[in-house]
Order: structure tokens, then sequence, then C-alpha cells
């Protein structure tokens, strides 16, 4: 063993601190998300079959209600929850948190003036101007914002991720868009399809930090 | 490259979230150290060296048994 006395020795018992899990929050938010959504549908459904359902913001606003008192009881019991943490794994979750709102936001800017609540009136319906407007500004200024911030903040592992995982998405460019490009110029390929390679580069970033980030 | 961090911190009696708390990185970054699929960058080794006052070299090893004058 090459341990030396003197540094085994310096833990002391005391010291150990109960430490609060991101995981309960976490459960806590997509659990409270789920149960509008469950709630909304049942609604819906009951209207649809011509009974008298309460008004969805009630109940909405009843599940949120019940979150947010299950968060609440949640952070009474760790207690230093967040003033625990330290600077940057604060800054680490705020940026976390605020890219979940972003997307939340687009995604009610987006299906604004809809009942379709499928992913394909989401993705292709018809939108606004001004919807428009706001989408890419939340997009543009949101991004712009929170990357650098997000690349201060994160730790080695996850830069390492992060970085191998952009290289990756990079790749899904430089490969497939000159061959397209060729075989498109021959008349063998349709138009080079932007959103699919965004699609795609998204998809392939994903996985490949989920999995250098998680294995 | 092989290292005795897991040794370390059971030594200790911490937990992955302790070590990690104590370096301000993730546990993943901690289990990805471990496990040996993540080689830490010099300032975390430094980090881990001070934190379990012993040499980087005690902590990590790389495998190369040579003395300096081979070079």
């Amino acid at each position: 063993m090459m341990v030396s006395k003197e540094a085994a020795m310096t833990t002391d018992p005391a010291e150990k601190r109960q430490r609060p899990s991101i995981v309960w929050p976490i459960l806590i938010i997509f659990a409270t998300i789920f149960l509008m959504g469950v709630a909304a549908g049942y609604l819906d459904a009951m209207r649809e079959a011509g009974g008298n359902a309460p008004p969805t913001p009630v109940v909405s606003g009843a599940v949120l209600l019940g979150g947010g008192a299950a968060m609440l009881f949640y952070l009474r019991r760790v207690g230093n929850f967040w003033s625990g943490w330290s600077r940057r794994k604060r800054l680490y979750w705020g940026c976390l948190f605020a890219a979940v709102l972003i997307g939340a936001l687009s995604v009610i800017v987006a299906r604004s003036g809809t009942d379709d609540l499928s992913i394909n009136a989401i993705l292709s319906g018809a939108l606004s101007p001004t919807a428009a407007v706001i989408l890419a500004a939340l997009w543009v200024l949101g991004l712009t914002i929170l990357i650098p911030l997000y690349e201060r903040v994160i730790d080695d592992h996850e830069r390492q991720a992060y970085l191998r995982a952009g290289l990756a998405s990079y790749y899904v460019f430089i490969i497939p868009i000159p061959a397209w490009w060729v075989l498109h110029r021959a008349g063998l390929a349709p138009p080079i399809d932007a959103m699919l390679l965004f699609l795609l580069a998204f998809l392939v970033n994903l996985v490949v930090y989920l999995w250098l980030k998680f294995r | 490259m092989n290292n005795k961090l897991k040794v370390l911190r059971a030594m200790r009696n911490w937990s992955q979230a302790e070590l990690a708390d104590r370096l301000d990185v993730s546990r993943q970054a901690v289990n990805a150290i471990e496990t040996g699929k993540y080689d830490p960058s010099l300032p975390l080794a430094f980090k881990l060296a001070r934190l379990f006052a012993m040499p980087i070299e005690e902590i990590f090893d790389d495998g190369f048994e040579g003395s300096s004058d081979d070079n």
C-alpha cells in the first residue's frame, strides 16, 4: 500500500456531510410537467366526451402548486441545497435550467395559435412573423449568452465530452455535404437539406456527449 | 493510466459524490477517472495531489518503469 499514514488520517468522520442530490429536484420537475400534461389530456378527453370538466388552467395550477410544495419540502429537508454548492456548480445548473426554459418557451411560442400538439405541427406548422422573430431571438440570444457561460463552468471531464461531441457533429457536416453536393450536381440526389443535416448533427452530438459523460 | 483514487477515497470513507464536491467536479468525472476511462488534466491532478497530500506520481501510474537517465 503506497498511502502514508498521515494521508490516511486526514479524514475526519465528523466532516461527513449530508449531500443534497440534484436527482430529486429533477424528478419533481419532470413529474410535475408529466402530471400537467396528463391532466390537460384527460380534461380535453372529458370535454370531447361531453362531460363537464374544470378549466385546464385551474387544474394545471393545482398540479404546479403540488410540485412547488414537493420541491419546497425537499429543499427544507436538505437545508443547504443551493447555498452548499460551489459557484461553478450553481452556474452550471443555472445554465442547464435556462436552456430547458428556452426550449419550453420555444415550444410554447411555436404552437401558439393552434390546438395541434403533434410534433409535426410544432416543427412544420404555419408560423406568424411575430412568433418567428421571437423564436429566432430566443435561439440566437439564448445560445450566444449560455454557450460561453456553460463552457466556462463545466469540469474537465465534461469539457472533453463536449468538445469530442462537437467534433463528431462537425464531421456530420464536412463528410456528407460535399458528397451530397456532387451527387446533386449530377442529378443523382435531391438538393442539400440543411435542416436534415442540422438534426443529424444535433443527434450525433447528443449521443456522443451522453456516451462520453455517462458511460 | 492506472490510479489509486478508489483506494484513497475508500480509506477516507468518501463517496464518489463527496470526493467530487471536494474537487468541485461532477460525480461522473470522479467515476471516469477511477475506472480509467478519463485521464484528468494537470490542474485537476494537482488538485487531487493536494487533497490527498501525496505526490501526483503516487496517485497515478503511467506504467513507465525506467529512470529519468533512460531519456
